[in-house]
């Protein structure tokens, strides 16, 4: 197809020429171009067909506006459907297909919807698909939703990649039109720090569209010679292809930068980057939106706002019809005349609604007054119009402009409501903008060329005056003001046919009027019964039109009756580029023991805690599944010894002259009179007294403890105690800080552990049972003066320590320990049998830790010293907390040896029906005990303390089971302790 | 001679690479002691600290050399500091508290630390796209420093030089802080 539209002139680079496909059609275009311009420049008007009633429709804007020329750009799993042709720029190879057809474009099988209009009308879901109940789910729902939608996703992972980032700024200018560039020269010139971001690829907004003079050079010039000024700043960052979509607080901005969009291949790089721009000031420079006049079949390829039809023929060189007529309520539309008509195309009529003279002279046009559009003829592209007195005049094209709206979005996006202009039949931004903006140019309300330019080197003056910058003294670049009058018209209300507000959710003047005569009155009611305003355009074009529409039913006048405000994004935002780099393995960051590489190469499965991986089990040539693994470490620690990562445990470090004193205000029980050397088990409460965390706490010397906590809560328990220190005790000299990571500590666990040890620890050091007894820790060297942390603590029941060594030694030291380890039958264990012993000696954990559980649930009731005063200590002595027959921490074995135990299983008596009025408590943790050959587990039962021996019901509605289980000590292994004193 | 011998290998340990405009590496050595400045002993913690290294402790955000280069100063808070400076050995604690005769409390970050140093004309073009402070140079001056978070990752920055900076950040994730790093400078080249 040859280029039948285009025409000379326009800042398309000719010599650059450029091929694409449209629906598998070979076009071509020129650099500069957009896919719309060269589209139209191909002749090719029908481009989509239309969201509800499949209706063939053409191209309406030239911006981020438009409602109805979504395409599917690129293959495969490139794949990009609802993408706007009017801001799609063209590249070699570009592929683009048109959407929402079943069968061809041209004769599209859904179109029968059309003829059913009539019953489709807005509210039809609501009032047809209320019953029977049950069909919605199975049968509308889907239904719908196959014949909904756009475009189509490939289904297949997005291949590209994405970016975050961070920029500073002074001043945050947005958009790069008149008023833009007149900002941001004006700032940039001060010394301010300035970014620029335009979401045009070619900076200069309308001045790039129109043929008005700026310092006596074409708009166009002028543009790139201040872009050219502004390039060679270096305190002023341009930004092109970057929508600002969102303005938050605290003066930060988002922006999406469409890094590689216009290029055949992103070539590895990130497709788009999603900035957080922090400002200290912003100038909004958005400019303004044409809007349409509603009339009937005013949807079809064709009709065009008439400033976009001027934008194709004055920048890009396209006409979009050989036989143009404007239609239009305000002087701007005559522009679009007189600049088609000095461009040689042929404009036959000027349909102005006003009884006004001419605004111009335009060669070869009729000027019709006081006359409307009120139908067209032409189904896949505009053959005739018909104006309210029956006169038909042949058109392919259609100018329509019902005047301009400034864009408002920005300074919606904090609650601000714009306010109504009378003059400008126009909402301009109300007086509550976000903290630091300012707005400036049409976006202001400012809509000729002369008074924006000396509004955006005002307002930026300002904004950087405010920040202690000179205001550069160079005057505002000259231009004159153009005629604007405009006398509102909305919708011509002689048409008979469907006249469109909406194009994008098929939303008709009708339907409106229908959704004021069921109720739905106010604006946000209106949207939501018509679907008017949703979408990928937001209502840009729609809103305002429908707004008067619904304020001539309701007799107020539009302010009285409403206005939309707006939030972000402005356009549309990829759930890729709000994901950026954080997918797959990449989703999160991960913390790594320093014995992992140990690990990975002796077989290790490792499971997520939190960020970190750690060993779950090592399992050896022959072993069936995990349990064997997991049974066998058990076994093996509990027979000889073994050896487990714990480095993910919280370390504290805690020193001050009063750090016991401290410690007494953390921990429930007293810390104060805890000797040198020793360690203590400590149990924190929260303010209302549940359970906050467990851990130990050695006393290294008079003025320094270490704490250390569970891995889950390891931040909490840091962020926690900062602010009982910073807060509660800012009188205490205490001072914390976190050794997590700077310690690679290992438990080494069961009867053969001290002999382990004495291998590794120095001489030096006695570490026999009299001279390092239960509970005693201390500093000591290991492997010849590496200096090492030893603690007598044991999680497992048997006899065990943690030795601690600076952590890049971490990795040696788990062969080390292996390597010492092998007279013994030294056996590497992970998180399972780590878990299983605990149950099997009766330690509390996490699942029991939960967040509802007390010192007394836990039988740990005498801990909440009554000699001093803790966090929580007061809450914990409410009577409710306190009855007699309160849960309590016990075990629980099955009577059936054989069964497996559940847990989360609740407690029901032997005699008593399963329902909540019975539950006498639950189940927390349940493993297979390989020491005792049968499942067991721990779990809070009413007064469990008082009830040993005693058979109860297990029950899990959710499994669908239910077993008989025996009330037991907790303390499944050596009760009495001898093993871990040994 | 001790039967076992243990070896050092911290997790970015030799860790070396030019990159268009930008070089990162994981400084050799490098080691990080805390001290905190007790209360109502901040004039004679100060004071020590001066005598020992020959610069005064810097405001918080700030950091400073010592008077031979050695070693840097870095203040967090009002009561909290860093110095940072080369010692290979698993006793940089002892060192510094031995400097300061009992003046400050001292905790080793040597091993909870790991450090890259990035540097380059591009090196900020990088930091960019994971580092939310404003590195522009009249906004973080040489030596200061700052808290953040990139990635998700905590971390301590300070501009070590013109376009130099030191990131801290914790040693357990040093690999996929290093992945945040080496991304973002593989996304600007």
């Amino acid at each position: 197809m040859t280029q039948v539209n285009r025409i000379d002139g326009g800042q398309v680079d000719r010599s650059k020429e450029v091929k694409f496909t449209f629906n598998g059609k070979h076009m071509r275009g020129f650099a500069g171009d957009t896919l719309a311009s060269a589209l139209l420049a191909n002749g090719q008007r029908l481009v989509g067909r239309s969201f509800k009633y499949h209706r063939p429709r053409g191209i309406l804007t030239s911006g981020s506006e438009e409602p109805n020329a979504l395409v599917q750009l690129r293959s495969g799993a490139h794949q990009e459907p609802n993408t706007r042709a009017t801001v799609t720029e063209l590249f070699d190879g570009l592929k683009a297909t048109s959407q929402n057809h079943r069968g061809s474009l041209e004769y599209d099988l859904m179109a029968v919807t059309d003829l059913m209009s009539r019953f489709l009308g807005a509210g039809f879901y609501y009032k047809t698909f209320m019953w029977p109940k049950a069909f919605w789910e199975k049968l509308y729902e889907p239904v719908i939703r196959k014949s909904a939608g756009l475009g189509s996703l490939s289904m297949k992972d997005d291949p590209d990649s994405y970016d975050k980032g961070f920029i500073h700024c002074d001043l945050l200018v947005i958009g790069a039109g008149p008023s833009g560039l007149s900002a941001a020269l004006a700032a940039g010139r001060s010394g301010a720090r300035v970014i620029l971001a335009d979401e045009d690829f070619t900076p200069g907004g309308r001045l790039n569209a129109e043929t008005l003079e700026v310092d006596g050079m074409s708009g166009a010039d002028w543009a790139a010679q201040a872009i050219a000024e502004l390039a060679a700043m270096d305190n002023v960052r341009i930004m092109t292809r970057t929508t600002i979509y969102g303005a938050y607080d605290h003066g930060i901005y988002g922006a999406l930068e469409r890094c590689t969009d216009h290029l055949a291949s992103a070539d590895g790089k990130p497709r788009q980057v999603l900035w957080r721009i922090y400002s200290k000031r912003a100038v909004l420079a958005a400019g303004s939106t044409e809007r349409p006049i509603a009339f009937g079949n005013n949807d079809r390829p064709g009709i065009m706002l008439a400033g976009a039809v001027r934008t194709y023929v004055n920048r890009f060189g396209v006409t979009p019809g050989q036989e143009v007529a404007v239609f239009t309520n305000n002087d701007d539309g005559w522009r679009t005349a007189s600049d088609l008509a000095g461009k040689g195309v042929n404009v036959t009529t000027i349909i102005d609604t006003r009884d006004a003279p001419a605004v111009c002279d335009v060669p070869g046009a009729r000027h019709i007054r006081n006359a409307a559009v009120m139908d067209t003829v032409g189904r896949k592209g505009l053959k005739s119009v018909t104006l309210t007195s029956g006169q038909v005049i042949p058109a392919d094209c259609l100018a329509v402009s019902g005047g301009w709206n400034p864009n408002v979005h920005l300074t919606c996006h904090q609650r601000g409501r714009p306010e109504w202009r009378d003059d400008l039949s126009a909402f301009v931004p109300g007086a509550d903008l976000p903290a630091g903006m300012a707005v400036a140019g049409a976006a202001n309300g400012s809509m000729t060329l002369a008074a924006a330019l000396a509004e955006g080197r005002s307002v930026a003056n300002e904004q950087i005056k405010d920040l202690g910058f000179t205001a550069s003294r160079k005057a505002a670049p000259k231009a004159e003001d153009e005629p604007r009058d405009c006398a509102p018209m909305w919708h011509v209300g002689e048409s008979k046919n469907r006249a469109w507000v909406d194009q994008q959710n098929d939303v008709t003047v009708k339907d409106i009027k229908q959704s004021y005569r069921e109720g739905f009155r106010s604006v946000e009611h209106l949207k939501r019964y018509t679907t008017l305003g949703m979408a990928t355009d937001q209502g840009k074009t729609a809103n305002i039109p429908a707004l008067a529409i619904m304020a001539e039913c309701t007799g107020k006048s539009i302010p009285e009756t409403g206005t939309t405000i707006f939030r972000p994004p402005y356009t549309p935002i990829p759930l890729g580029a709000l994901g950026g780099r954080a997918r797959g393995k990449d989703f999160r960051p991960y913390r790594l023991t320093p014995s992992h590489d140990w690990a990975e190469k002796n077989g290790a499965t490792f499971v997520e805690v939190g960020n970190w991986l750690r060993a779950q089990w090592f399992a050896r040539p022959g072993e069936q599944g995990w349990r064997d693994s997991v049974d066998r470490e058990a076994l093996m620690t509990r027979k000889s010894v073994g050896i487990c990562d714990v480095t993910t445990l919280g370390k504290i470090d805690i020193q001050g002259k009063d750090a016991a004193e401290f410690l007494n205000v953390v921990y429930a029980n007293a810390f104060g009179k805890l000797p040198v050397g020793k360690v203590r088990y400590g149990l924190m409460l929260r303010e209302d007294g549940i359970c906050y965390d467990d851990g130990t706490t050695a006393r290294m010397s008079e003025n320094h403890f270490v704490m250390t906590t569970t891995t889950a809560n390891a931040v909490l328990v840091f962020r926690r105690m900062e602010f009982v220190r910073q807060c509660l005790c800012p009188d205490m000299d205490v001072h914390l800080i976190s050794t997590t990571d700077g310690w690679a500590q290992f438990a080494v666990a069961g009867p053969n552990a001290r002999n382990l040890l004495r291998k590794v620890v120095d001489e030096a050091h006695d570490i026999s049972n009299e001279a390092f007894p239960f509970m005693a820790c201390g500093e000591v060297t290991v492997c010849g003066g590496t200096p090492a942390r030893l603690f007598r603590i044991s999680f497992s029941g048997e006899l065990a320590y943690e030795i601690a060594v600076p952590a890049r030694f971490g990795n040696s030291m788990m062969g080390v320990l292996m390597q010492a380890g092998e007279e013994f039958d030294a056996v590497p264990y992970g998180t399972e049998a780590l878990g299983v012993m605990r149950i099997e000696k009766g330690h509390a954990a996490g699942n029991e830790l939960n967040g509802q559980t007390t010192a007394l649930n836990l039988g740990l009731g005498g801990m909440v010293s009554a000699k001093k005063d803790c966090i929580g200590k007061t809450l914990s002595q409410r009577p409710e907390m306190n009855r007699d027959d309160a849960i309590r921490l016990v075990g629980f074995r099955p009577v059936d040896r054989s069964l497996k135990l559940i847990a989360g299983s609740h407690f029901i008596n032997k005699d008593d029906e399963a329902k909540m009025a019975n539950d006498q408590g639950w189940m927390t943790s349940v493993a297979y005990s390989p020491s005792l050959g049968h499942s067991i587990g721990l779990g809070f039962i009413k007064s469990g303390h008082e009830r040993m021996g005693e058979i109860v019901r297990a029950v899990s509605p959710i499994h669908d089971t239910e077993m008989d289980v025996e009330i037991v000590s907790a303390h499944f292994i050596d009760p009495e302790g001898e093993r871990l004193r040994a | 001679m001790p039967e076992f011998t243990l070896t050092s290998a911290p997790p970015l340990a030799g860790y070396d690479q030019s990159f268009d405009g930008v070089k990162l590496g994981a400084p050799v050595d490098l080691a990080i002691v805390s001290i905190a400045l007790p209360l109502g002993g901040e004039v004679a913690a100060e004071k020590a600290i001066k005598s020992a290294y020959g610069a005064a402790l810097p405001a918080p955000g700030k950091s400073v050399l010592s008077k031979d280069g050695l070693a840097r100063l870095v203040r967090l808070s009002s009561d909290a500091a860093f110095v940072i400076f080369t010692h290979a050995t698993p006793d940089a604690e002892p060192h510094v508290a031995e400097k300061l005769k009992g003046a400050a409390y001292t905790t080793d970050q040597t091993d909870v630390w790991s450090a890259l140093e990035i540097s380059g004309a591009k090196a900020r073009t990088a930091l960019e796209r994971i580092c939310p402070i404003d590195l522009h140079a009249d906004a973080f001056a040489d030596g200061d420093a700052a808290r953040t978070s990139m990635e998700h990752l905590g971390t301590l920055i300070i501009r070590t030089g013109g376009d130099a900076f030191l990131l801290l950040s914790a040693s357990s994730s040093a690999k996929s802080f290093l992945h945040a790093v080496e991304t973002s400078i593989h996304n600007t080249a």
